[in-house]
């Protein structure tokens, strides 16, 4: 699915203010929706994401919970599954960790184990990424989430896709776990001023090109696209594209592309081993047979405070630049792009 | 529930475990013989619309709640015709439109979900109460705490029971968990605790309606500990690990002929309807055995049904 | 003299702003630390003060707009009648000296 934002009516918003905005609709329509978690309160959030809320619904529907993410996920699961819809915010991906028992063992098998008779209609929330704040509070451990069935998960890359699929994923009838980032709350972009939802399992092609397909989702579009225009100067076009959904994932999206540009670069925060790109990367290759292949992911070690360590811990452009050159066979200032084989 | 139909069912289940046990295809089941007064007694003071969760030990809650043995053995068995369509077997069987929420195989994990519907119910707003039925093993858990901390503070419609039989497969409570009484551990939330003799059907009924009553009030959560002791190992595929003296004096602890001489004392239970209660039970472990063997197993085309 | 009024910065990890709400219109005079205009960043709101006495004089962007760090929002001038400039490029003007506070 090709990018639609600049032809539809829209309003620039900061990052979080569109997640505001999914809610305050979904919350006027749905008078059982609630918000669950740390800080959600009159604090609005630890980035202002639920600013409003509070004031606008009560203290019965955006309640704060003591620091108990077991029991922050699993009243939210319970809840949701007796037919109280609820959105769970987990402030760091990094301490979902403590609350995937109801989300995994419970929440994602519901449907399966029932028979279909109870669903789990409940949005985890959370915010992953590195921003100098050490090994406990950096990690991007979506991947591992992909991974679950009857688990979806999605992880937003604009403010106008943060509401869309934080929209979408307030109407699916089972777990959603949705993912942002903590460097994404700086941005700022267009929100279509319409109702809009983005649906699961939809790409977006951010930059048409033709000699190499980037796969990236959340931050890591940054350096992706940053390594894009760097190359597009060298004469290398990229197409790069942003995944948005992770589970279920745009397959055809993606092979139309490889099919096309025969080599494919695979760029995340989170580690290589079993990541998205891993998973992004096979899939492909069983569609679309090319040999033109790599990823680019966090170094192996965890992602500590030190501004020195943490930023080679992280992929940036040239990282990525070097990928691309690697997977074409092509060295940085070769000039205008040789003929593709 | 009346006075026959708390020995009804609690016959009923011993002779479908009875039963169960005895056939070849039993799989890995948890059994509630010894603990039936403990789910037979909550049951009884349950509005059809309650939602009651349990634990792995399922059966006894399953069949208390009203399911129908043949649709429960089926579920047992993996069978098409069970209420999850074969797919939750014992440590999830649910039937939540009977009023059982359901089983859930993880120790502790129905905990905080039965907090949240809990206050799905709050929401409601129709004076519904959830009910959780868990084991001792399951009171060291940091689920526990965290509910028992939650559901207080919201003053959620939620019972908690603990059915304590005193061990935890092989650890006895003594050395798993700090507290004398388990319902202590509700104390420091400021919940209300009582601790009953779990193998007296009555005491747990009488209990369980006075903590009901209080927690559908709007008063807060209330803690029902039910001090019981299984008659089987802890589950198919576990040896017991209780001396032999122990397991010896368990029979005198049978909460059924307790309650069939409490009844018959009472002039309430004479020998031919206790005669006739028996054969009942029979008759319907019969008849679910039949139902369960008619029944096919789900299709291999199957798998990939609901999974969300 | 005619001063340009810029967003102020450097502000960690802030790139842009929305003009939240003007405290004046043209010929207002402030007083130095007087609240000139609130600034939306991704996370606070933005005081800018005047760090200078000093007369508004035109109003370059309103309530709800984005600007950039360093971008101009207002032309400001010690008299309230001095001419203004007839060209737009703000390059040349000396910036009015501000004091900010997040908060």
């Amino acid at each position: 699915m090709t990018s639609v934002d600049t032809e539809v009516p829209s309003r620039k918003f900061f990052f979080r203010e569109a997640i505001a905005r999914a809610l305050v609709e979904e919350m006027i329509r749905d008078p059982r929706l609630m918000v669950l978690g740390q800080d959600v309160g009159a604090f609005g959030g630890t980035y202002r994401e639920f600013a409003g809320l509070h004031a606008r619904f009560g203290a019965e529907r955006v309640r704060d919970m003591p620091v108990a993410e077991a029991s922050m996920v699993g009243i939210g699961v319970g809840a949701a599954a007796a037919g109280t819809r609820t959105l769970v915010s987990i402030t760091y991906m990094d301490f979902l960790l403590l609350g995937l028992d109801p989300l995994v063992n419970y929440a994602a098998k519901l449907r399966y184990k029932t028979g279909g008779q109870l669903r789990a209609p409940v949005v985890v929330k959370t915010t992953a990424g590195a921003k100098g704040q050490g090994v406990a509070h950096s990690q991007c451990i979506e991947a591992w989430m992909m991974a679950v069935p009857g688990l979806r998960v999605v992880a937003p890359f604009t403010p106008g896709d943060a509401y869309g699929l934080l929209k979408t994923a307030l109407r699916e009838d089972g777990p959603v776990l949705y993912i942002d980032h903590k460097r994404l709350f700086q941005t700022a972009g267009p929100v279509p001023m319409a109702e809009t939802f983005v649906p699961l399992g939809c790409a977006r092609i951010v930059r048409p090109g033709y000699d190499v397909t980037l796969v990236s989702h959340s931050y890591a579009l940054v350096p992706t696209l940053a390594a894009a225009e760097a190359l597009a100067a060298e004469g290398i076009s990229c197409e790069v594209i942003d995944l948005r959904s992770l589970a279920p994932l745009d397959l055809s999206t993606l092979c139309q592309s490889v099919a096309r540009t025969r080599a494919l670069v695979t760029v995340e925060e989170g580690q290589l081993t079993c990541g998205v790109g891993s998973e992004v990367a096979f899939q492909v290759r069983q569609e679309v047979a090319i040999d033109r292949v790599a990823r680019v992911g966090a170094v192996p070690a965890p992602v500590s405070s030190n501004p020195v360590l943490e930023a080679a811990c992280l992929p940036d452009a040239d990282r990525v630049q070097a990928a691309v050159h690697a997977v074409l066979g092509t060295r940085s200032g070769d000039g205008p792009h040789r003929a593709k084989l | 529930m009346s006075e026959h139909d708390l020995l009804r069912t609690m016959l009923l289940i011993r002779a479908f475990e009875r039963a169960l046990v005895a056939r070849p295809d039993h799989g890995f089941q948890l059994l509630s013989s010894g603990e039936e007064a403990v789910a037979v007694g909550v049951a009884a003071v349950l509005e059809p619309d309650d939602p009651l969760l349990c634990s792995g030990r399922a059966i006894g809650p399953a069949l208390a709640r009203g399911l129908e043995p043949g649709l429960v053995l089926a579920e047992l068995l993996g069978k098409a015709a069970g209420p999850c369509g074969g797919r939750g077997g014992r440590g999830h069987i649910a039937q939540p439109s009977k009023g059982f929420f359901g089983a859930h195989a993880v120790v502790g994990g129905n905990l905080t979900i039965a907090a949240g519907v809990a206050l799905a119910l709050q929401q409601e707003g129709q004076g519904g109460l959830a009910v959780c039925i868990f084991g001792d093993g399951a009171c060291a858990s940091g689920a526990l705490h965290e509910t028992l901390n939650i559901a207080a503070l919201w003053r959620l419609p939620l019972l908690l029971v603990c059915d304590n039989n005193q061990y935890a497969v092989s650890t006895p409570r003594s050395a798993a968990l700090a507290p004398r009484n388990l319902s202590d551990l509700a104390a420091p939330f400021g919940i209300a605790g009582i601790t009953v003799d779990g193998m007296d059907v009555v005491a747990v009924r009488d209990a369980a309606q006075r903590m009901a009553a209080h927690a559908r009030s709007g008063a807060g959560p209330a803690f029902l500990e039910c001090l019981s002791h299984r008659f089987t190992p802890h589950s198919t595929a576990t040896r017991d690990t209780r001396p032999a003296a122990e397991l010896a004096a368990l029979t005198e602890l049978c909460p059924l002929r307790r309650y069939a001489d409490r009844l018959r004392d009472q002039g309430l239970l004479d020998p031919e309807t206790q005669m006739a209660l028996e054969a009942e039970a029979e008759t319907r472990v019969e008849a679910a055995c039949l139902f369960a063997d008619a029944s096919s197993f789900p299709e291999v085309s199957e798998v990939l049904r609901d999974v969300g | 003299m005619i001063y340009k009024l810029q967003v102020p910065g450097p502000i960690a990890d802030v790139e842009e702003i929305r003009i939240l709400e003007w405290h004046g219109a043209a010929g207002t005079l402030y007083a130095e630390n007087d609240l000139v205009v609130e600034l939306e960043t991704y996370k606070a709101v933005i005081e800018v003060r005047a760090g200078q006495a000093a007369y508004l004089r035109a109003v370059l962007c309103e309530a709800g707009d984005w600007r950039r760090i360093g971008e101009t929002l207002a032309l400001l001038s010690d008299s309230v009648d001095e001419p203004l400039p007839t060209t737009t490029n703000a390059d040349d003007l000396s910036a009015l000296t501000v004091a900010f506070a997040i908060v």
